[in-house]
């Protein structure tokens, strides 16, 4: 009985111990990326990944240059720049409406589908976002895209 | 499977459970000893509250065909066998009595799963109880057990009718269900009931069924199903089965198949008592 109950006493351990599947395993080559925005910020709109996927502000600053599409992903204004905010180029279309990921045009541009205006995104891919990544992406709006 | 048929069933089956006298209630409790309606430590999937003697031990052999019975038209699946000519996920799985009442088991699955599980009888049918029950627990992990863990916690609740029938309820929480990462998920763990029935039609022939709604987290898929006849032969239990995914495992049956196919498969499973 001593037996048993220890063996179900570990299992009822094991329950609570992190064996979760990692989330770096699904952003890939951002192995740090979280749902968050900080997040999103540095490792998305701010970084060339390890497989080549181009960091937006390479097109989307001020910097030295007109930001493309009139979307500025620079750390100071880019939250400002997407949640709730109107997309320039397609009439009706919402950038990032927290909570509804699917709905989100950032999200339709990323993943290339139908009905967007211009290029899937980033521009020159691929490589483009992998499907975790954006996943991890969707995720931060799913929560209600909060400025974490 | 639909979520009404999956309904009115488990309702039947609980029903029947329910209704079943007390004086056809089997009274042996001699672990060695065969129990006619429940020949077996598991009906298709699922765990059976069939208890092993002290260091005896049992061993199975799990096998589900591919190729789904709907795909193509009657020529291609009779030109496949029915399936057979198409790869599997086999299972094998052994487990053995550590001490009276208690057994432990590991069971591994060919995508390189690895379960480990343990059952206690609590409660013996007969007497006062007019059920038994068995408390479980297992852990599985993928990549032989090197990937991310899906702990489970259940019990499964039985009543034997006479020699004739078997009927089971299984309450059974299962942890890290969900496949992706906790940080991008609702829900990532799914508590589950099995509910499965044996039924003997001949003195060693059955009929099996079992379905596994999920009650409440995560439920991707449809819901696990399965039904088989089996012949049992001396310490041997040979059975044909159909189910709807290739589960064998808590956390695979947990996380249910992604279509309404049906696959057909085998168990062939060996008593050492």
């Amino acid at each position: 009985m001593r037996i048993v109950a220890s063996i179900l006493t570990l299992l009822s351990c094991l329950s609570f111990v992190g064996c979760d599947q990692k989330l770096s395993t699904l952003a890939g080559p951002t192995p740090s990326l979280e749902p968050t925005f900080s997040s999103v910020q540095s490792q998305i709109f701010e970084t060339t990944d390890t497989a080549g996927r181009q960091a937006c502000i390479n097109c989307h600053t001020n910097v030295g240059r007109n930001p493309s599409a009139g979307l500025n992903l620079t750390h100071a204004v880019a939250y400002d720049q997407i949640v709730n905010v109107p997309s320039s180029r397609k009439p009706g279309a919402i950038r990032v409406i927290p909570g509804d990921p699917e709905n989100s045009y950032l999200v339709h541009k990323l993943e290339g589908r139908a009905g967007i205006v211009g290029a899937r995104m980033p521009s020159g891919g691929p490589p483009y976002l992998t499907d975790g990544q954006i996943l991890i992406l969707k995720r931060w709006i799913a929560l209600g895209a909060p400025r974490n | 499977m639909t979520r009404s048929f999956t309904l009115r069933l488990s309702l039947a089956l609980l029903t029947a459970f329910l209704s079943v006298p007390e004086a056809l209630a089997q009274q042996s409790d001699d672990d060695a000893a065969l129990k006619l309606a429940e020949p077996d430590f598991t009906l298709i999937a699922l765990p059976t509250a069939l208890r092993l003697p002290k260091f005896g031990s049992a061993f199975r052999v799990t096998h589900r065909f591919r190729r789904a019975l709907g795909s193509g038209d009657f020529g291609d699946l009779a030109a496949d066998l029915f399936g057979i000519d198409s790869g599997a996920q086999i299972g094998l799985e052994y487990r053995f009595g550590i001490i009276p009442n208690g057994q432990i088991g590991i069971h591994r699955t060919s995508d390189r799963t690895t379960e480990f599980f343990a059952q206690y009888g609590v409660l013996r049918q007969g007497g006062w109880s007019p059920l038994e029950v068995i408390a479980l627990g297992s852990i599985e992990g993928p990549d032989n057990f090197k990937d991310a863990k899906s702990p489970a916690l259940g019990a499964i609740v039985s009543r034997r009718v006479g020699d004739v029938a078997a009927f089971y309820l299984e309450p059974i929480w299962v942890n890290n269900s969900n496949p992706l990462p906790k940080e991008v998920v609702d829900h990532n763990d799914t508590f589950m009931v099995g509910v499965g029935l044996r039924l003997r039609i001949r003195p060693t022939v059955y009929l099996v069924g079992e379905v596994s709604p999920r009650v409440s987290g995560y439920k991707q898929g449809v819901t696990h199903g399965a039904f088989a006849i089996e012949k049992r032969a001396g310490g041997h239990q040979f059975q044909l089965n159909f189910s709807n995914s290739f589960g064998t495992t808590l956390g695979q049956i947990t996380r249910g198949p992604d279509g309404n196919n049906w696959y057909m498969g085998f168990n062939i499973s060996r008593k050492f008592f």
